[in-house]
């Protein structure tokens, strides 16, 4: 079901170019005392690098699925490859060393330090003291943890987030390939949540790992996957980037499951700083005010404060508000609406205006990309 | 003769009987303890699955069957357990400690079996997807996890064979039974009440100086990341 | 059961062998419930006819003969139930009541203080509570029945207690939020799902009560433990045998009743 002729102007092609790393033929997984297969007859290849989320209602195989890659469920039938190699019978356990995993409830071990919890796979594998301790503090630093502060902490004395992030640094501790996360947000506060995958996504920029992902959130599945398998009882119904998935669902499981409002969460794809923006003048360059581009006052460090002009409409009635560059369309509405602007002043990292994104253009955006496509 | 002159008078044998209350009890539930915890390691399993036979069906076969024996053990009367090993163990030491050590077998074994089995099911889940396997899971996670429980099951333990060993002076074993056994076969004499009365009290002290001793261990043993 | 191969197995028989298998979960079910119920029975059962074969092979001398009669310990069984029987009755009576007063609102306070000094107490040796009540009052199965009641009094107070504190409290707020007075929440709410707590209790004095109940043969207030005294006294092992096979017989055989009961309680009050 590997999908990679769908392609879209939006989100690059992800696979292309990087042998697979996870490749899941012929799967199948039926439990004892079942006829019915949990999951049944799953091939799935996951590219080198590739953030893949599973995702599905409960009962639907994807857990099953993540955790047959590392053989916590051993497959009844089919083989699994990681990295070109068979594993389907080898030793699980020396196996499940060379893989990282997180889970919901972060299952850290409540008797270990920080330390020594980030430190366990580093020390079955037999690295000696002081490189578990400096790797330790890597990855604390990684995750955003002052070392000195949290290593000799124990897990109850941390955060729900803080224990999360733990987890995640345990995974990499020994530096696998492969991470499987169990829906590792899923029990967080959204707020944290949030912050949570965008660190989560920072870090994945610096590791570049292979990341099998279960979530039961479409929201978690678009903004961090380069890929979304949907499965339904046992079955993958579609396995695309998120941009088809919600664009062009394969059949009418996929497209109930996405749900109304697929055309907003699709916004948050597409990217601020790949949009053809409308020129932006300050008010130094723009003594005379020309028609059909937008002038705004800046302050002293060159951030927009106000309108002076708009081209057709009331520049002074219009409030102005800024979106980073570095954000998506979703923000950019989000902002407008926030602010009762029908228009909005993306701005780069030091505040300073870049462009300018319509109401109107953003539909017609949308258009002319859905049209392309 | 007033209590405290008895008391200081007799100071001598009643520091030994003391001590030796203690020590018999120290041994049986060191050893019952040993035991269970050991019989509770090697039995501790998941539920077995009904559709499959496996070697968990004789693991959790034992582990049900000797709950179920060590608590009917527990059930006999001290007197009748006692009565039942004399002629096997004669009078004196051994029959005290071996029926000590019978009684000591289920609180710990029980609490073995709890302990192992509630330990968070996430952690365990995550200790496996680590690639620990499963002996290190048992020995590194569960019996740390499981220790507190443990540890209270050897208290409460304790306390019970401290009374139970009482009993014991009845069969000649060593221990503050003793002047019970003596005061209650001198009746009228001098002193009789005295000696029940010291063989009583001084149960206490035994048992104080155990809380003190467990408290320690707990302190010393008791990993710093569960400790409450 | 599976039948992942044969696909094309006639419905009906899927049919039978489902409902088979559903009448063999039940029996199952039943058994992990209840198995332990017919084990300690059998162990009974096996302990008895060992002790009778055994002492039925033995030459026994005229004292054994005198002191194993059947009157002998008919008698001696029977004095020792009704140590038990009122003694149980008497902490039922006296330790229940308190146990709820003590759940009260208003006796709360008291309740830290109680079961502090509850457990120190349950660190007296009841051999030594026994015989010191002897030296108070008199030798005898009143001064026994005493005793007995004190020895035990404290574990079920203890469970009444624990088991009323147990009760879930967004129930009792419920309750009161339904307008039931605080009188009727406790009788309507809290005690009924406190009873299997307190069916414990009792139970673990019905099992206290039996083995202390042989020491009272050490003051004069008879009982199997008699028969043990009469044992060591005139050393003869085959008495000493049957003595402590009849006791620990009888334990595990009142435990065993208490505990269906139990059961019994636990299954109504779901």
């Amino acid at each position: 079901m590997s999908d990679t002729a769908d392609q879209t102007v939006v989100v690059p092609e992800s696979g292309a170019g990087r042998s697979d790393m996870i490749v899941l033929e012929g799967v199948e997984k039926i439990y004892p005392g079942s006829t019915q297969p949990a999951v049944s007859q799953l091939d799935l290849a996951i590219a080198q690098g590739d953030i893949v989320m599973l995702i599905g209602p409960s009962g639907c195989g994807k857990t099953t699925t993540l955790k047959m890659i590392n053989r916590l469920i051993e497959p009844t039938a089919g083989r699994i490859l990681l990295d070109g190699k068979d594993v389907t019978h080898v030793n699980g356990d020396q196996l499940r060393r060379q893989i990282g995993y997180v889970i919901q409830q972060g299952g850290l071990f409540p008797h270990f330090s920080i330390a020594d919890n980030i430190g366990v796979v580093p020390k079955m594998l037999g690295w000696d003291k002081q490189r578990i301790k400096e790797r330790a503090d890597e990855l604390l630093h990684l995750v955003g943890l002052e070392p000195s502060t949290f290593r000799d902490r124990y897990p109850r004395q941390l955060s729900g987030g803080q224990q999360q992030r733990i987890g995640v640094a345990r995974a990499l501790a020994a530096d696998p390939p492969v991470m499987l996360m169990d829906e590792p947000f899923g029990a967080i506060d959204p707020i944290t949540r949030d912050r949570l995958q965008d660190e989560f996504l920072e870090i994945q920029r610096t590791v570049g790992k292979t990341i099998a992902f279960v979530t039961h959130d479409l929201q978690e599945a678009v903004k961090l996957g380069d890929k979304i398998a949907v499965f339904a009882t046992g079955r993958l119904e579609q396995y695309a980037d998120p941009d088809t998935i919600l664009t062009r669902p394969a059949n009418d499981f996929v497209s109930d499951f996405v749900g109304g409002g697929a055309a907003v969460r699709r916004l948050s794809l597409v990217e601020l700083a790949h949009l053809e923006l409308h020129p932006i003048e300050t008010d130094e360059k723009a003594a005379d005010s020309r028609n059909g581009v937008a002038v705004a006052e800046v302050d002293g460090s060159g951030k927009p404060v106000s309108w002076r002009h708009l081209p057709g409409a009331d520049a002074a009635g219009t409030p102005l508000v800024t979106v980073p560059i570095s954000g998506s369309v979703y923000d950019a509405v989000d902002v407008m609406l926030d602010g009762s602007a029908s228009l909005v002043a993306v701005v780069d990292d030091e505040g300073r205006a870049q462009g300018v994104l319509h109401w109107n253009d953003l539909v017609g955006g949308l258009r002319t990309r859905k049209g392309d496509a | 003769m007033n209590y405290l002159d008895y008391l200081s008078s007799n100071s001598q044998q009643i520091l030994f009987l003391t001590q030796a209350h203690f020590l018999v009890v120290l041994i049986a539930v060191g050893v019952g303890s040993a035991i269970s915890i050991v019989l509770g390691l090697a039995v501790s399993t998941g539920e077995p699955n009904p559709n499959r036979f496996s070697l968990d069906w004789f693991a959790t076969g034992i582990r049900e069957g000797s709950l179920v024996f060590t608590a009917a053990l527990l059930t006999v009367p001290s007197l009748a357990l006692y009565a039942l090993f004399l002629p096997f163990t004669g009078l004196g030491v051994t029959t005290a400690i071996v029926v000590l050590t019978l009684y000591s077998l289920y609180t710990v074994l029980r609490n073995t079996v709890a302990g192992l089995t509630t330990v968070d099911r996430a952690v365990l889940e995550s200790a496996r997807g680590l690639g620990y396997s499963r002996m290190r899971r048992l020995l590194t996670i569960q019996l740390p996890l499981a220790w507190p429980v443990i540890l209270n099951g050897i208290r409460v333990t304790t306390l019970i064979s401290i009374s139970i060993a009482v009993v014991g002076a009845v069969v000649q074993g060593p221990g503050l039974g003793t002047l019970l056994i003596n005061g209650i076969s001198r009746i009228g004499a001098s002193n009789s009440f005295y000696q029940v009365l010291t063989g009583t009290l001084f149960c206490l002290v035994v048992a104080a100086v155990f809380e003190i001793f467990f408290a320690i261990v707990q302190r010393l043993t008791i990993p710093r990341g569960i400790r409450v | 059961m599976s039948t992942a191969t044969s696909e094309t197995v006639d419905t009906q028989a899927e049919a039978a062998v489902e409902e088979e298998e559903k009448k063999q979960g039940t029996f199952a079910r039943l058994w992990f419930q209840h198995y332990d119920l017919v084990i300690l029975p059998m162990i009974v059962i096996l302990l008895l006819l060992f002790l009778f074969l055994y002492v039925g092979t033995r030459d026994l001398d005229t004292i054994e003969v005198r002191v194993l009669a059947f009157d002998n310990v008919q008698g001696l069984l029977a004095q020792h139930l009704y140590l038990v029987l009122i003694s149980t009755i008497l902490v039922l009576v006296i330790a229940v009541p308190v146990g709820i007063l003590l759940s009260r609102r208003s006796a709360r306070r008291l309740q830290g203080p109680v079961l502090a000094i509850g457990g120190f107490g349950q660190a007296l040796p009841p051999f030594g509570v026994l015989l010191l009540m002897a030296f108070a009052f008199s030798f005898g199965p009143t001064t026994a029945i005493v005793g007995l009641t004190l020895a035990a009094l404290l574990p079920v107070l203890r469970n009444t207690v624990i088991g009323l504190q147990q009760v879930d409290q967004s129930l009792i707020e419920a309750a009161r939020g339904m307008g039931m007075t605080s009188r009727a929440t406790l009788f309507r709410v809290e005690v009924p799902l406190a009873v299997p707590v307190i069916v414990a209790g009792l139970r673990v004095a019905l099992v206290l009560n039996v083995g202390t109940a042989t020491l009272a043969s050490y003051i004069g207030a008879g009982g199997l433990g008699e028969l043990v005294q009469q044992a060591l006294r005139l050393n003869r092992i085959n008495v000493l045998l049957v003595a402590g096979g009849i006791i620990a017989a009888l334990a595990l055989l009142i435990d065993w009743l208490a505990g269906v009961a139990e059961r019994i309680v636990v299954t109504r009050s779901g």
